[in-house]
């Protein structure tokens, strides 16, 4: 039959799923619907559905509710219900109800079996697993990645290409400078039994052994470094460069579980470094004043829009601008102490919230904390109350303006002894209020930035060990990490808010992002994990009894997805030159948007549900 | 016109035994659908013509378009188009409307083709119109023309239902607001963009049941309720 009813399958076509069908089953479908109409206030589905029919909204309103009569959504023009279709239960109420006067495409549950035997992308979408959904979801626009302002976000991996050129141990200098000319490289890892002892370059070849007239026949263990510092194959790219500047070194050898996977070097880098990433980093640290890193920094937003522009994942974003931010707090540090001279007892600047988690957009404010060695006196402190302040006003100058809730160390309640932290945590842990719990967000989420990192590093275990199966801390902390309920999904240009509520922006911080950071926390500090990032964590926890690997998938997939969703709104604002923000009008999502965010608010729903009986919270 | 009330049936038999073609005999040997039941257990069909003017003994057939209607729901794969071939040139004042021209009309089949097509799609069923005398007038002057007999079908009209429901409503109608493409807007009804027999006749079945509801909110009324 030739296609009469162009019309109809051309709005099919517009609808997800039926826009993944291939031309030859769209064609078909027209005639295979029946059109039906039911007014306002009546029952839906249609009792002679008999459970057996799939409905296309067409025009009209359909409100949707659970068995607990709790609105479950409302369908509009274009949405599509399958729950009859579907061969898993649903706990839905038996008799939905029509809002407008509706007309419905129907289409038998039959005939959209065969257009999912027919169509792989077709079916994905109704396999019963959101999670297998929302993963491709991630993944839709990744492939593309553009190559030049990439190059520092992508992982160390992909820049691996040969194998790595090792020795085993014990040989001589000379096989080892040997094997190196053969193989045509200025370094060489040294093995014993397979495993990583220590690396050998240009360098110390020239400097340990030729200029110290060493014999070659010596063993190569005396001149190598030994235990060289090791990045992992999936760490960004970005990473490394920053290692290779700090350390002041040309190589790192990347290795995965005692696994030697290759060698990474500064030419490598440089070959992959039109990125801007790279190059602002590195002006930073070249630059001296802080007039100069302002300019520098001016261009932050610009980068996150190249980012995003790039297809590079919101992850990865995210790392990027904390990676930065890292760096010009390192450098105002740097400044300030060549002003105001060194350290006199040690310290380390820790920071806090999303740059801690490595999750943060050009936009965030700053959340810092200094921690100050015990042996500090009273007169000592107003080194590092000054050493705060300037460092904060820098970062406020730069961009990353004060906290609004004034968690930074320029606050001197947040410029204290390591003792006085452990105090503090100690409190926060055994009575957990409000105010403690606000905190939260910011100070369990702690990274140290520059100083001596054991300082934090003896703080943090001390939090772990108060956390670790605390249940009366963990409940509270849940119960904080409820609050922020995502929306029930969308209608029309409305979002959708517990029962009934519209409204029409929506807050895609703190209705999609901050209730998966926080669940990550709560559990991850139940599970004495230390990782910050939240993605970590979700990796880290579905290796324990707090979360099945299901549900740290779909987390970790959801995040990713609205992770995106909120960088590619922020880049449309940048784009038009008006400041970025987290509210997105639901009427910019596309329809298959829409059902992608709609999935991920039932997985951050389903794992709060989770955490709600797990703790037998009401 | 016939009274269908209470003797549709017993005129088509009359028909039938006059009727001297075998296609008229066809065609009426097949009962009316019972008025007394409920509308949804008949079949209807919703048919639009395009033709070159609006009287039947001189303008002509351009084309149809058909969707039917089975247990209340339309059945989107009973959809047809056919254009039809037309005897001299289509004038330019129809050709703007419907947008046939002479090559395309040429590709069409006959009319003593389409008309025994057309009677055996309608043969025991309601015929669904906008505006009844179009349809039934033309249907009527071709089987006059080419068997001798006239045409008589149950048939219901959207613009006659649609004035009972608006001015049931209270509204003064107005003759223009019943056009079919008004009403469609008035109703919230899908926007073709297309204008052909077709999707005029998928806008009628459309317009149909939701006119249907609003006079009989909770169950299919009987078809006798619906029908001239």
């Amino acid at each position: 039959m030739e296609i009469e009813l162009v019309e109809i399958r051309d709005f099919l076509a517009l609808q997800h799923p039926f826009d993944l069908l291939p031309a030859e089953l769209l064609n078909q479908l027209p005639a295979k619907l029946s059109v039906r109409y039911i007014r306002r206030g009546q029952c839906f589905p249609p009792e002679d559905s008999k459970g057996q029919n799939l409905y296309i909204i067409r025009t009209g309103a359909i409100e949707l509710r659970d068995a607990q009569n709790d609105l479950l959504g409302k369908l509009a023009e274009g949405d599509i219900y399958s729950s009859e279709c579907q061969l898993i239960e649903v706990n839905e109420a038996s008799c939905h109800m029509t809002l407008e006067d509706s007309l419905l495409y129907q289409l038998p549950c039959n005939e959209l079996k065969n257009l999912c035997e027919n169509s792989e992308d077709f079916n994905h979408h109704f396999e019963a697993d959101l999670t297998r959904r929302l993963q491709k979801a991630a993944k839709y626009g990744n492939h593309k990645v553009d190559v030049g302002i990439a190059s520092m976000t992508i992982e160390i991996g992909e820049l691996i290409k040969k194998a790595p050129v090792t020795l085993e141990c014990p040989a001589s200098i000379q096989q080892a400078a040997v094997m190196m000319s053969e193989h045509n490289v200025s370094s060489i890892l040294l093995t014993e039994n397979g495993l990583l002892k220590g690396i050998l370059t240009d360098r110390d070849l020239r400097r340990r052994c030729v200029a110290e007239a060493l014999d070659v026949s010596t063993l190569v263990g005396v001149i190598m470094t030994k235990d060289p510092i090791t990045m992992r194959s999936n760490e960004l790219v970005l990473h490394a460069l920053m290692t290779m500047t700090r350390k002041k070194i040309n190589h790192l050898p990347v290795v995965d579980n005692d696994k030697i996977v290759g060698m990474l070097t500064a030419t490598d880098l440089t070959r992959h470094s039109s990125a801007n990433p790279a190059f602002m980093t590195s002006q930073i640290r070249k630059s001296k004043s802080l007039k100069e890193m302002q300019k520098i920094l001016q261009r932050l937003p610009e980068l996150q829009l190249l980012l995003a522009n790039s297809n590079i994942s919101a992850r990865h974003i995210g790392e990027t601008i904390s990676c930065i931010t890292d760096v010009l707090t390192i450098r105002l540090i740097e400044l300030v102490q060549a002003d105001i001279g060194p350290e006199p007892v040690p310290f380390v600047w820790v920071s806090g919230g999303s740059q801690a988690r490595h999750e943060q957009s050009s936009h965030s404010d700053q959340d810092n904390a200094l921690i100050i060695d015990d042996s500090v006196t009273a007169e000592q402190m107003s080194y590092f109350h000054e050493l705060a302040k300037q460092v904060c006003t820098g970062l406020d100058a730069c961009g990353f303006i004060f906290c609004p809730g004034d968690a930074m160390a320029m606050n001197e309640k947040w410029c204290q002894p390591l003792s006085a932290w452990e105090l503090y945590f100690k409190n926060w842990v055994q009575k957990p209020e409000p105010m403690a719990l606000m905190l939260s967000s910011i100070f369990f989420d702690l990274r140290a930035v520059h100083g001596d990192f054991s300082l934090h590093k003896k703080l943090q275990q001390k939090i772990l060990r108060l956390t670790f199966k605390n249940s009366l801390f963990i409940a509270h902390m849940v119960s904080n990490a409820l609050k922020h309920i995502p929306p029930v999904g969308f209608f029309r240009t409305f979002v959708l808010i517990h029962d009934g509520e519209n409204d029409n922006t929506f807050d895609i911080k703190h209705r999609g992002i901050v209730p998966i950071t926080d669940i990550a926390r709560v559990l991850a500090l139940s599970e004495g994990i230390s990782r910050i990032n939240t993605t970590e964590r979700l990796k880290a926890l579905c290796r324990t009894r707090s979360m099945s690997k299901g549900m740290s998938e779909s987390l970790q997939d959801a995040l990713e997805f609205i992770a995106n969703l909120r960088i590619k709104h922020q880049a449309e604002q940048i784009r038009k030159n008006v400041p970025a923000d987290n509210y997105l009008p639901p009427d910019k999502l596309s329809s298959l948007e829409r059902k992608h965010l709609k999935d991920a608010f039932e997985i951050i729903k389903d794992a709060q549900d989770y955490l709600r009986s797990r703790y037998k919270l009401a | 016109m016939f009274n269908y009330f209470s003797s549709s049936d017993q005129i088509r038999k009359k028909l039938l035994k006059k009727a001297r073609h075998e296609v008229m005999r066809k065609y009426y040997s097949v009962p009316f659908p019972n008025p007394k039941l409920p509308w949804d257990m008949s079949e209807v069909v919703s048919l639009d013509f395009e033709t070159t003017g609006l009287d039947s003994t001189t303008d002509q057939i351009l084309s149809y378009g058909k969707v039917n209607i089975r247990h209340g729901l339309i059945r989107l794969g009973s959809a047809r188009h056919q254009l039809v071939q037309t005897a001299g040139f289509i004038p330019e004042s129809s050709a703007v409307i419907h947008h046939i021209t002479d090559d395309q009309a040429r590709e069409g089949i006959p009319l003593q083709q389409a008309l025994p097509e057309i009677l055996r799609l309608l043969a025991g069923k309601v015929m669904l119109v906008h505006f009844n005398r179009i349809e039934q007038g033309f249907l009527n002057s071709a089987c006059q023309k080419f068997y001798g007999s006239p045409f008589l079908i149950p048939m219901i009209d959207t613009l006659t239902l649609a004035q009972r429901v608006l001015s049931h409503r209270n509204h003064s109608v107005e003759p223009n607001r019943l056009r079919l493409f008004n009403l469609r807007n008035d109703f919230n009804l899908p926007n073709y963009k297309a204008h052909n027999a077709l999707y005029d006749a998928l806008t009628t079945a459309e317009l149909f049941l939701v006119l249907e509801a609003e006079i009989s909110p909770n169950k299919p009324t009987v078809l006798k309720n619906l029908i001239l």
